[in-house]
């Protein structure tokens, strides 16, 4: 296990070539370093006192060169120390990474994710930076201590002892002081992991801060912490400055003892100046190598807290082993048997007592009871979720507890009442449990190349109903070149066929594109282009910024009416909306956005009764950029005069024209015969767009479409780009009800042996519900054991058998039937529910 | 539920076509006012239900909903006329018709209800409707509106009940 092994253990055993080479380097470095003090001595004795030209051009040349040998050889360890740390720190990471996610549920009950996440990404991080020279480092210092020590040595015993004399006192004194930075730095861990758990908190809370105004409560819970961090690190500093302190202080009494006995000794003629110059010069270069020294040390410390950190926080097991060592896989087959199982948490709470629960392959059960009765309980630990303590849960023959996860989750779904739906597309989402399967070395038969195929997953779409949202998804895709390229073409073909057969039909659901028609649905500057900038961005943000736009609309005479409705539009929006400002919601009709209240208001006050001459240039352009994002038939409060639009019709032909001659490239304009590459999949169809984004809309046209996608064979392919539907983190860009079909899917795919689902459909809608119902009373029964929390219990009328559940105890059992005829605690549930 | 039994039917002269210089919010206000549960509601507060309205378009025999369905819209006829229906088992019987003007429909904007009865498009039918999210958001800025507009709900509640009693002790007495 990664975590149990000590520090050391990292450096010693890792990159043993690199770290091989690593030493020789330094050797080499170390050689090349003394090399430059021996040509010193020698200019300074040898050629300057016999005055040797020559010798002085030989020295100084070998000066350089080993000077500049030094310095590569340097730069080439740094290098390698730095990748041999990184290395580490991969495994490092990885490792503890593989760990972390198999540590048990209820390990994550009482770990924040903060203190997770700062484990793995800063902590780890000062451990990698530290093993990376961990062997180097002192290696390098102790040699070229102990070289230029000897160096020293040769040139003059007596000095050289003396400068080295001082040194055993740092060594005595800055452990000491070590210490207590070591005691304080391990609470700046602790700090700083709550801190993190603060700031992951309020993330994801960020609904119920906005919603409570917590801004000021939670800004206080990181304000207390940021407080202890401040003193702590200021404590810190004392320490760490103080340990500085006292080696340069002890470093800088050298020279002045030199100074004294070395200047003495060359007075008296015992000691030639030559020698001193490099005794001088040696001493100076122990200090870079001693300064390393403590640095690495205190490197070494602060490395040594955080791993020690870490260790202590994971050192925890999983609760079941991932693969069978001395056995294949087995198949489970369905059958499951629960024998007097309890389950107990901390401080030996009871959440399961004395359960017994039989149910053949195949069979429906299901669990009901109060809230806080254990039914989630029981069906996690069903699931292989949680170890249970007491009693057997059999699947088939085997003891749950001693299966492997890669035994069991092959043929077993769970679904919880919340499924977590992980940032990617909607397809990751919806194969997770295959492509974990397949990762895990015991992929289903056809994922053997990687994904489930195509009619697979739609089918599964469509058993828990998502086939619409997904078509949905894919209809609202704006698509990227290269799929467009493929498509662009059969989806222009369509457009003709859709418009003869329901462009009746459709009217009030749908705006046509049409050159000669305004087009209320689309915005003001879309009116006037009739189409798309073609380096992207909207129409009504970069045109008012260009000079040439500008003169063109001047040239029309369409600048002043713009402006001017650009004013009126914020003379009746602003006093509707201004009182609104804390609800974004009132803001989904505006054209003004809630960021953008503060700048309208005001002016609004300054200029809303002003003639159009008196309005500065600046604020005419925003007016201006306002009047062209206007669409006349979302924003209620806004009329654009008839004659305006007249006007912006007309100058639409002589736009084309206009930026034909100048810049004929700028703009994809709107036409019947070409895919429009900045519009999504559905207007292209459509070659208009939907007057409203209400379900009512969708559901008019949806017939539609999809009768003529299937007609063109292109249904399928719609299906799948709306599966790369980026679902948001968390879901959040699916619905509650959508998540739970996402998290049942996921589930049905695996096909599993053993279906368990908690409250799987309690979001859900009444025909959504029953659609999920239907299959599984119809397709699937009787092949799939399914266990089932029930929140509604009209749906588990002749499900095999129904467990009653009170306070952790199974206390009624039996079919629908029998239960409401024995009035007992089923009865009163029925009852009560009625 | 229908509280339209009381209904005013006074001729309305506007049309929903779109005057050239009032603004379809503008225009929502007029409708909005001449219903008894928005008239009591100031002018500024009426103009953020007429911006949240939504206007949709049903095809003569379209329902806008079905009995027993839930729904969470209240619903204003702009043009058209709307039937509210009562399905029995054998047979569904007509219980009213709607004409523009009239507002049904809203009990649903208090609470998540099944509706009672349903309501068909007689003619080709233009609707303002609004959700029961969007009301009730608007309430919970101006509290103040609550009371005045349960109010006028309880009174049509009341006044229906009255009418079911009357004729149920109708009924009795002729048996
Ligand atoms: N890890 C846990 N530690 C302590 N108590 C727990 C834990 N998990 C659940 N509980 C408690 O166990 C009881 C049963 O919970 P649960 O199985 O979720 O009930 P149900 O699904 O029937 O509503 C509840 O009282 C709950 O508070
Ligand atoms: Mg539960």
């Amino acid at each position: 296990m990664i975590h149990k092994k000590p520090l050391w253990y990292w450096a010693l055993t890792r990159c043993r070539g690199l770290q091989a080479l690593l030493l020789i380097l330094i050797v080499l470095t170390i050689f090349f370093r003394v090399f430059p003090l021996e040509m010193q001595k020698r200019i300074v004795n040898d050629a300057i006192r016999f005055r040797k030209i020559d010798a002085l051009y030989l020295y100084c040349a070998l000066y350089l060169g080993a000077v500049v040998l030094a310095g590569i050889f340097k730069y080439a360890i740094n290098v390698i120390q730095g990748y041999i740390g990184q290395r580490i720190l991969y495994e490092l990471r990885t490792g503890l990474y593989r760990h972390i996610v198999r540590l048990p549920i209820p390990f994550y009950r009482r770990t924040a994710p903060g203190m997770v996440i700062s484990s793995v990404t800063g902590e780890l991080a000062s451990v990698g930076d530290f093993l990376g020279g961990a062997i180097a480092v002192p290696a390098v210092n102790v040699l070229t201590l102990l070289t230029f020590g000897v160096y020293m040595f040769t040139l003059n015993p007596l000095l050289a002892v003396l400068s080295v004399a001082i040194y055993p006192f740092e060594i005595l004194l800055i452990p000491m002081l070590q210490k207590r930075f070591n005691r304080l730095n391990s609470e700046r861990v602790t700090t700083t992991r709550k801190l993190s758990n603060v700031v992951g908190e309020a993330i994801s809370g960020i609904q119920e801060i906005h919603a409570n105004a917590g801004y000021a409560l939670e800004a206080r819970k990181v304000d207390r912490l940021a407080k202890t961090l401040l003193d702590l690190r200021h404590r810190m500093n004392l320490y760490r400055y103080g340990i500085k302190f006292t080696n340069n202080f002890f470093q800088s009494l050298g020279p002045f003892l030199l100074f004294l006995i070395g200047g003495y000794l060359s007075i008296t003629g015992r000691f030639s100046l030559g020698a001193l110059v490099a005794f001088l010069s040696a001493y100076e270069k122990l200090y870079d190598p001693w300064k390393e020294l403590m640095e690495f040390y205190q490197g070494y410390q602060d490395a040594r807290v955080a791993y020690r950190r870490i260790q202590e926080a994971f050192d925890v097991e999983p609760e079941f082993p991932l693969k069978p060592s001395d056995r294949a896989p087995v198949a489970l087959q369905g059958a499951v048997t629960v024998q007097d199982l309890m389950f107990e948490v901390e401080d030996r709470v009871r959440l399961l007592d004395q359960v017994s629960l039989q149910v053949s392959p195949g069979e429906r059960v299901a669990l009901v009871g109060l809230s806080g009765s254990g039914k989630s309980t029981l069906a996690m630990v069903m699931a292989q979720l949680y170890r249970y303590t007491q009693g057997h849960v059999y699947v088939d023959q085997w003891e749950l507890k001693d299966l492997t996860k890669i035994d069991v989750t092959p043929h077993l779904g769970f679904v919880s009442q919340y499924p977590f739906i992980f940032d990617g597309t909607l397809k990751e989402n919806i194969v997770y449990g295959r492509q974990a399967a397949l990762l895990n070395g015991n992929p289903l038969p056809g994922d053997e190349t990687g994904e489930p195929p195509l009619e697979e997953i739609l089918r599964t779409l469509e058993f828990v109903g998502l086939t619409e949202d997904v078509l949905r998804f894919g209809l609202n895709t704006v698509l990227d070149e290269a799929k467009e390229k493929a498509l662009g073409e059969r989806i222009v073909r369509l457009r003709q066929q859709f418009r003869d057969q329901w462009s009746d039909a459709l009217q009030d659901a749908v705006e046509f594109f049409d050159a000669k028609t305004f087009l209320d649905y689309s915005s003001v500057a879309v009116n006037i282009i009739f189409g798309y900038p073609v380096d992207g961005g909207r129409p009504c943000e970069i045109l008012p910024l260009r000079p040439r736009f500008r003169r063109f609309l001047k040239e029309v005479e369409l600048e002043e009416p713009l402006v001017r409705l650009g004013l009126d539009v914020v003379n009746r929006t602003v006093p509707l909306l201004r009182d609104l400002r804390d609800d974004p919601f009132f803001f989904r009709q505006s054209p003004i956005a809630l960021e953008e209240m503060d700048t309208f208001q005001e002016i609004y006050e300054h200029y809303g009764a002003a003639p159009l001459e008196r309005l500065p240039p600046s604020v005419q352009e925003v007016l201006l950029g306002l009047a062209l994002r206007v669409v006349p038939g979302k924003h209620k409060m806004v009329v654009v005069p008839r004659e305006l639009k007249e006007a912006i019709l007309k100058s639409r032909s002589l736009f084309q024209q206009y930026c034909l001659q100048r810049d004929p490239n700028a703009f994809v304009y709107y036409s019947d015969t070409a895919y429009l590459g900045a519009r999504t999949l559905l207007e292209n169809i459509l070659f208009g767009r939907l007057k409203e984004e209400d379900s009512w809309a969708w559901a008019r046209i949806t017939e539609a479409v999809v009768d003529l996608l299937k007609r063109e064979n292109l249904f399928h392919t719609v299906l799948e780009i709306g599966l790369d539907f980026p679902v948001g983190s968390k879901g959040d860009r699916l619905s509650g009800g959508q998540k739970q079909k996402v998290g049942i899917a996921r589930a049905f795919l695996k096909h599993p042996r053993i279906l368990i689902m908690d409250e799987a459909t309690a979001s859900l809608d009444m025909a959504s519900q029953n659609r999920i119902q239907q299959f599984l009373d119809g397709e699937i029964r009787g092949k799939i054991t399914v266990i089932s929390v029930a929140h509604r219990l009209e749906t588990i009328r002749d499900y095999d058998k129904i467990a009653v559940m009170k306070s952790g105890r199974i206390v009624e059992i039996g079919r629908y039937d029998e239960l409401v005829e024995k009035k007992g605690l089923f009865y009163e549930l029925v009852h009560g529910h009625g | 539920m229908s509280w339209s039994m009381d209904m005013d039917k006074r001729d309305h002269e506007l049309s929903s076509a779109e005057p050239t210089f009032t603004c379809e919010l503008d225009d929502n206000v007029e409708w909005l006012r001449k219903t008894d549960i928005f008239s009591t509601i100031p002018l500024e507060r009426l103009r953020i239900y007429a911006l949240m309205c939504n206007r949709r378009r049903f095809r003569q025999g379209d329902f806008l909903f079905r009995q027993g369905q839930p729904d969470d819209k209240g619903y204003l006829i702009l043009s058209g006329k709307v039937q509210m229906v009562r399905e029995y088992r054998d047979h569904s019987v007509i219980v009213q018709d709607l004409e523009p003007g009239a507002f049904f429909g809203g009990l649903a904007l208090l609470a998540d209800i099944r509706r009672l009865f349903g309501a068909r498009a007689a003619t080709d039918v233009e609707v303002l409707y609004i959700d029961r999210e969007t009301f009730r958001k608007i309430l919970r800025q101006f509290p103040e509106l609550t009371e005045k507009i349960l109010d006028v709900m309880i009174k049509r509640i009341v006044s229906m009940e009255e009418k079911i009693l009357e004729k149920h002790l109708h009924e009795c007495v002729l048996e």
